[in-house]
């Protein structure tokens, strides 16, 4: 969780409004994956500057990659897809983190009040204070990357050192990157340097190089540059990623749909009773031919 | 029968345990999945011992109930098969809402209306356990399957809770009478003339039978 400094635009599971009320400029990182050596720099200075201790005595999975995936204390992966495309092998790196969405399916998702918030500066955030450890940020999520830890049962991931960044700071792993693939700035201007960038590598005959922020999700606050942008996949990304329908109607149709018929259901239930009363019983009723030979006199 | 002769056995103990479990179970869940359901409901976490806690044992009572669920199944569904009769009680079943009872076909041990609950409750249990165990343990299933998960779930809870709202209004309102019978087990002679004559018949010849 952050600083005073950075004003809240969403909270996940609650209905009154978010206090953020200043202006703010939407922040964001660049990945310029045409300029990233694999150095894992910003892999060891997120570990650092968070404090996290990564798995020991991962078997080996025949990849340079640190770990096969993200994890619950290891929020910053270069992944090195080994993609092979038209007779060539390419050796893709590519950072991989959180991508703090615009429209973020995992606050979306979140049930606990204020586990998830978005700040306006477009970082989204975690309170593991307030984490129930259900697990839905995950299934809310379009790029799979909040892991559950199994010491604490919280859920965590990239921060993008709100921390740091509340302080008037660039997030460790920005910081730390030797090439300058890694930018840190207002989305507006990175969004300029990257289509520059794309340019330039058009130039030099990537034909379909392109700026990654994709729209499913609102935007991104973390945009790649990509040499062969019409290939996400290979780069280890989705080609389209949604906030899913599932999330969509599940909170929205869904929530109003299911209060209405709740509170109609026993609205109508006292109605009818108020109507129609109870049933009697048929005390008057002719004795059945079977019993008429007495037993009884009812 | 009973010594006094004038009270049937509606439900043994059995069933009255099996039924209460049942009951008790689901509205345990329903209550922590209403809390996770919307945010103006998550004060009932808090009463239910906080977030962290429903979310564990929300999954495991789920279990549990699913169990108890289907025992209750396998005792009832011999009772609860659609014969030719009921179609004839259903197409007239808007007089029996309407408190309107004359003249509509006489049922057996439960009417129509209580065995589609008996069905829909079962297959929104199944529904419920096959769709939660994907949410229980994200990280062995696709994602697009928990998606699913995730609608199949609500659409299912919803369909039960309006089923539950119905059986608990008729049980406890409507038809007075049918809650101490569940709770003591036994009802009065004209009471199951009165809402379960075939039943009752087959009860008396069975009293008849072996006195």
């Amino acid at each position: 969780m952050a600083t005073d400094s950075l004003q809240v635009k969403a909270i996940s599971a609650t209905s009154s409004a978010p206090p953020g009320i200043q202006e703010q400029p939407t922040l964001a990182k660049l990945i310029d994956v045409s300029t990233c050596i694999g150095c894992k720099a910003c892999e060891v200075a997120c570990q650092e500057w968070n404090d996290l201790v990564a798995s020991e005595n991962v078997p080996f999975f025949g990849s340079y990659q640190t770990l096969p995936d993200l994890d619950a204390n290891f929020w910053n992966l270069i992944k090195f897809n080994e993609v092979e495309h038209d007779d060539h092998l390419m050796w893709n790196m590519t950072k991989y983190q959180c991508m703090h969405c615009t429209d973020p399916g995992c606050l979306i998702a979140c049930p606990a009040p204020g586990a998830i918030v978005q700040f306006v500066n477009g970082i989204v955030d975690f309170d593991q204070d307030q984490c129930i450890g259900c697990g839905l940020c995950i299934t809310g999520c379009p790029f799979d990357v909040p892991r559950v830890s199994t010491a604490t049962g919280k859920v965590y991931k990239c921060t993008m050192c709100s921390d740091r960044v509340g302080a008037g700071l660039e997030p460790a792993c920005i910081k730390a990157c030797p090439t300058n693939c890694l930018h840190f700035g207002t989305k507006e201007q990175l969004v300029q340097i990257g289509n520059a960038r794309v340019s330039d590598l058009n130039e030099e005959g990537y034909k379909n190089a392109s700026l990654y922020d994709p729209e499913g999700v609102g935007g991104t606050q973390v945009v790649y540059v990509l040499p062969h942008g019409d290939r996400p996949q290979d780069y280890g990304l989705p080609e389209n990623p949604q906030l899913s329908l599932a999330v969509i109607l599940w909170k929205k149709p869904l929530k109003w749909l299911g209060g209405i018929m709740m509170a109609g259901g026993i609205f109508a239930a006292f109605t009818h009773y108020l109507c129609y009363g109870r049933k009697d019983l048929n005390e008057a009723e002719p004795a059945l031919k079977e019993e008429q030979s007495g037993q009884e006199n009812l | 029968m009973n010594a006094e002769n004038d009270s049937i056995c509606r439900f043994t103990f059995k069933e009255r345990l099996i039924h209460w479990a049942v009951g008790i179970l689901f509205v345990y869940l329903l209550l922590t999945g209403l809390a996770l359901f919307s945010p103006h409901l998550y004060w009932l976490a808090f009463v239910l011992g906080g977030g962290t806690t429903i979310v564990r044992w929300h999954p495991i009572v789920g279990l549990v109930f699913f169990g108890t669920l289907a025992w209750m199944f396998l005792m009832w569904i011999r009772d609860m098969r659609f014969d030719s009769r009921d179609i004839d009680w259903l197409r007239q079943v808007g007089k029996y809402i309407r408190n309107q009872d004359k003249g509509i076909p006489e049922v057996g041990r439960f009417n129509p209306g209580q065995k589609q609950l008996f069905w829909l409750q079962t297959i929104s249990g199944i529904l419920l356990i096959l769709s939660g165990i994907p949410l229980w343990f994200p990280s062995f299933f696709p994602q697009g399957l928990r998606l699913a998960s995730i609608l199949v779930h609500e659409v299912s809870a919803l369909v039960a809770i309006g089923g539950l709202i119905v059986h608990v209004y008729m049980g406890v309102a409507f038809v007075s009478g049918s809650l101490p019978a569940m709770i003591h087990g036994t009802v009065s002679r004209v009471w199951a003339r009165t809402h379960h004559p075939r039943w009752y018949r087959e009860k008396e010849g069975q009293t008849r039978n072996s006195d």
